[in-house]
């Protein structure tokens, strides 16, 4: 066998109360030496099940290999039956001869042990060196992932260290004991765009130079695309298509891998367009999908804000007293037009959700002006602001955490309605009614509890829920950042259904720059509280000024496997502390207008 | 540094208001203490006399700031049942207390982190039901069934330990231990309970976090994974709850001593309790309060070498 690994009908299945659950079945795939395959699907399709069940790791959550075969050429050149070794014959393979790295970096590090520790074990128990030996070979290590100061970071304990510096001690630890394979499960999922660019570089250049092979599990087939070299497509536990990545971006098979396909936004395919456009989608609601009717609406301020400023006291001493503050949004201005879209991007810690926020009164903010049609709503006392809520709505990330699990749908839909005194009796049961259809969720749904519905189904309760005082802003802050590829598209429709139907103005807080290009009409990127470049969605995407737009652009992986971009090493310039001394005074956020309503602030 | 002046100042503080709310309520019992010592038939003049030299006539925040000053400078009064130094007599019992407390959490410690560690590595399974319900048997018996449990089986039938009596551990330190093992199993299976639900519980979450996996990842044994992986994070909250159960330990050393007849800091509060000995009573609730504060404040500080991120300031 000239593969590295060779799975053969693989089945996994999960004993539960109710008898076994299947999680994974007839699953077959190789991987040759040196080869990158990425395992892609959306949620529950079993990729992690797959990855686990190689490392046997997959029976510490429950699951056993219940059929089929794993087979693993190990360094000596002997074949290894997983399913069938001892665990003592794993131990030494795990960490030795199959590295992993896992999708949390903030949990994956003992917080308690420091990275030296944390570094060293796996060789002092693989490889029989000595603590000094170890140590060595952990610096070296830090050093060919490229963490700063690798010296100093021996010594500290992981809370210390950042996100993607931390993930690059837990790709440091996969990698200590050169393996023959490397399974990166959702590696990047949790990181912000650049610091992911700068992930999947690191990957790629560690696979060139010690010429081990690849597991890579994702459910982003920008990434996939950006990475593979062959490309296995899973749904519901079993495998859809395999194929090279050109086969299947180019010339995909199945109905499903095409759908998928179509679902994913590609950054830079809207150029040339003047307007949004609906995602697309295949099947029964593709249809719906090209009804485009673009609205040609009188430009019409719906929100102004003016020089927002927010910032959060940190506090300290025995006393408790403010020491610092955090200066999450500062001297912000834009506007938003009725019936059009403001999308708000940047990294995390970037300040957008503050502004999101503050816009709404949910945090008070510091300084600053908000204007919603009209009205100031910084100005406005406890029972005017109330009142004033009806206009602006919010639709947040997780609709696992937003809705209420132990309330029926129908009466959270009715709850603002109820509260606003806006109609009872069989008037309320009719709006409510309307409103599930308006979100296209059955009737039959409404007596139902949250856990009873999808992560797609939910939020379109939700923003049925916001829909429900008929308000003229929704701030939706990362809504469908959670969401599966493909629900994500539906979603998507719906809110831009919505808007042209109802003519509602939508503040999108994203991290997607994909999905901001298709879906807004305005984009402001935003840096350290600051809005750095604001303008049209073509001025942003196709010529951006500002040189933190620019960075955050070209780490963007694209749905497109003959655009790779992340060959080389990558190092971006790592985002500044926002916390600054009482008493700090930044200067006011002044801009230079490069193009017709395209704004740069001056550096 | 800074932190632990700050907290040595916060204890200093809350032991002052301890001596203002004993000082008042011991004020405020009916009884007179001069009564007391001589009886209630006593001659009203000798009596007055007494009052006198005792101070008893004096305004309310003169008799504070003696005793204060007395607490500060060691003449910690005289008690009036024992008719014996109160400084010296406290010295005396505090030990033989110390004994039984350190013991106690000692087994409670040693039973409960195996066992709660154990139920949380076969969560769900039959091994998880017998240790919850040996821990809540521990939690829903009062101690003193388990004092009478511990006479019955290694005093009396097997005649192991001694059913009661006390040996001064400046006399013979094995002999006290000897003598203080059955109280304190008896007051460690009470302990051990609590402590086995909490070892239980954050042993489970912290299993269930990705740093276990990624330390099975890496080929480590099961052992390495529990017992140092996943241990060294569970044990910090563990002694937390150690350390606030000292306090619920003096209440309960209070009937375990006088079941033993083991003459300690408990049987000698009772005693004074028993007997109205003021000033006996003050010096005692003074002294158990000290020590809870001061167990969790050196808690507090153990966390900080348990927990890197837990920082100081």
């Amino acid at each position: 066998m000239k593969d590295i690994v060779s799975v053969d009908h693989l089945r996994v299945e999960f004993a539960t109360d109710s008898g076994p659950v299947v999680g994974v079945e007839d699953v077959s795939f190789t991987i040759a030496p040196g080869e990158t395959v990425c395992v892609v699907g959306e949620s529950g399709s079993g990729k992690s099940v797959t990855s686990l069940s190689l490392m046997r790791l997959v029976e510490f959550g429950g699951g056993t290999i219940a059929a089929g075969q794993l087979r693993f050429r190990r360094s000596d050149g002997t074949e290894l039956d997983v399913a069938a070794a001892s665990p003592s014959v794993m131990g030494s393979v795990r960490g030795n001869e199959i590295g992993m790295i896992f999708q949390e970096p903030m949990t994956a590090l003992n917080p308690v042990f420091t990275i030296e520790r944390q570094l060293t074990d796996g060789l002092m128990l693989h490889k029989g060196l000595s603590q000094s030996q170890a140590s060595a070979r952990a610096l070296e290590l830090l050093k060919s992932v490229r963490i700063p100061e690798p010296e100093r970071r021996l010594k500290q304990y992981p809370h210390e260290l950042s996100g993607g510096m931390r993930q690059r001690v837990v790709i440091a630890m996969a990698m200590a004991c050169e393996p023959k394979l490397l399974i990166a499960d959702e590696p990047t999922t949790a990181l912000d765009v650049t610091i992911q660019a700068e992930i999947l570089a690191l990957i790629n250049r560690l696979k060139r130079e010690n010429g081990m092979a690849v597991l890579f599990i994702t459910h982003d087939m920008a990434v996939v695309a950006q990475m593979a070299d062959r490309v296995v497509v899973m749904y519901r536990g079993k495998i859809v298509e395999t194929g090279t990545v050109d086969q299947i971006f180019t010339a995909p098979k199945e109905d499903y891998t095409k759908a998928l396909l179509a679902a994913v936004p590609k950054l830079g395919e809207m150029k040339g367009k003047p307007a949004p456009e609906r995602m697309r989608l295949i099947g029964d609601e593709a249809a719906r999908a090209a009804r485009v009717t673009p609205v040609a609406r009188k430009k019409e301020v719906l929100l102004d804000v003016r020089h927002l400023t927010t910032r959060f006291p940190v506090k300290g001493g025995i006393l408790r007293r403010t020491k610092a503050q955090v200066h999450a949004v500062e001297d912000v201005s834009f506007t938003l037009n009725v019936g059009e879209t403001l999308a708000l991007v940047g990294e995390s810690g970037c300040g957008k959700s503050s502004c999101g926020r503050s816009i709404l009164r949910l945090v008070k903010p510091t300084s600053g002006e908000v204007w919603i049609g009209g009205r100031d709503i910084g100005a406005l006392n406890h029972h005017d602001l109330r009142r004033a809520r009806a206009d602006m709505q919010m639709v947040f990330q997780d609709p696992f955490a937003s809705l209420n699990p132990y309330r029926r749908l129908k009466d959270q839909v009715a709850e603002p309605i109820v509260n606003f005194g806006l109609a009872s009796g069989a008037e309320l049961k009719a709006r409510v009614e309307q409103l599930f259809d308006r979100v296209n969720i059955p009737r039959g749904f409404m007596k139902r509890f949250p856990h009873e519905l999808s992560g797609g189904q939910r939020q379109r309760v939700a923003i049925a829920r916001a829909l429900a005082v008929n308000p003229k802003l929704i701030v939706a802050d990362e809504a469908v950042s959670a969401l599966d590829v493909s629900v994500q598209a539906q979603v998507l429709n719906l809110m831009m259904e919505l808007q042209e139907d109802l003519g509602l103005s939508y503040l999108f807080i994203s991290h997607d720059m994909a999905v901001v290009e298709r879906i807004a009409h305005q984009v402001g990127v935003m840096y350290l509280g600051r809005i750095v470049e604001i303008g049209p969605r073509a001025a942003i995407f196709e010529s951006p000024a500002h040189s933190y737009t620019k960075q955050l652009l070209s780490a963007v992986p694209i749905a497109d496997p003959t655009k790779r971009r992340f060959a080389d090493d990558l190092s971006f310039k790592p985002i500044k502390s926002p916390i600054f001394p009482l008493g700090h005074e930044p200067a006011p956020s002044v801009y230079t207008e490069v193009a017709p309503g395209h704004f740069v602030l001056q550096d | 540094m800074t932190y632990v002046l700050n907290r040595l100042l916060s204890v200093i503080l809350t032991l002052f208001l301890i001596t203002l709310v004993t000082f008042a309520v011991t004020n405020i019992l009916p009884g007179d203490v001069a009564m007391m010592i001589m009886g209630t038939q006593s001659n009203p003049e000798a009596l007055e006399g007494l009052r006198q030299s005792l101070g008893l006539n004096d305004p309310l925040l003169v008799q504070y700031g003696n005793w204060i000053g007395g607490l500060l400078t060691g003449d910690w009064g005289t008690s009036l049942i024992f008719k014996k130094p109160i400084a010296e007599l406290l010295a005396q019992k505090a030990v033989a207390s110390a004994i039984i407390v350190v013991m106690s959490m000692t087994i409670a410690l040693c039973l409960a982190v195996p066992l709660g560690v154990w139920a949380a590595v076969h969560r769900d399974r039959w091994q998880d039901t017998v240790s919850s319900s040996t821990s809540l048997l521990g939690v829903s018996l009062p101690d003193f069934f388990w004092g009478i449990v511990m006479i019955l089986v290694f005093a009396r039938w097997l005649g192991w330990f001694p059913s009661s009596g006390i040996v001064e551990p400046s006399e013979d330190f094995l002999a006290s231990l000897y003598y203080a093992f059955l109280p304190s199993l008896a007051l460690g299976l009470g302990l051990m309970a609590h402590l086995t639900r909490m070892t239980r519980s954050t042993m489970t979450g912290i299993l269930g976090q990705e740093f276990i996996r990624v330390a099975r990842a890496k080929g480590l044994t099961e052992r390495t994974v529990i017992w140092r992986y996943a241990l060294a994070n569970a044990i910090g909250p563990v002694i937390t709850i150690a350390g606030l159960q000292i306090g619920y330990l003096f209440g309960s050393i209070i009937v375990m001593e006088s079941l033993f007849g083991y003459t300690g800091m408990g049987w000698l509060t009772y005693q004074a309790l028993l007997n109205r000995d003021l000033p006996l009573i003050q010096a005692t609730v003074f002294v158990i309060a000290a020590v809870v504060m001061i167990t969790n404040l050196l808690v507090d500080l153990l966390y900080v070498l348990i927990d890197p991120r837990v920082k100081l300031g």
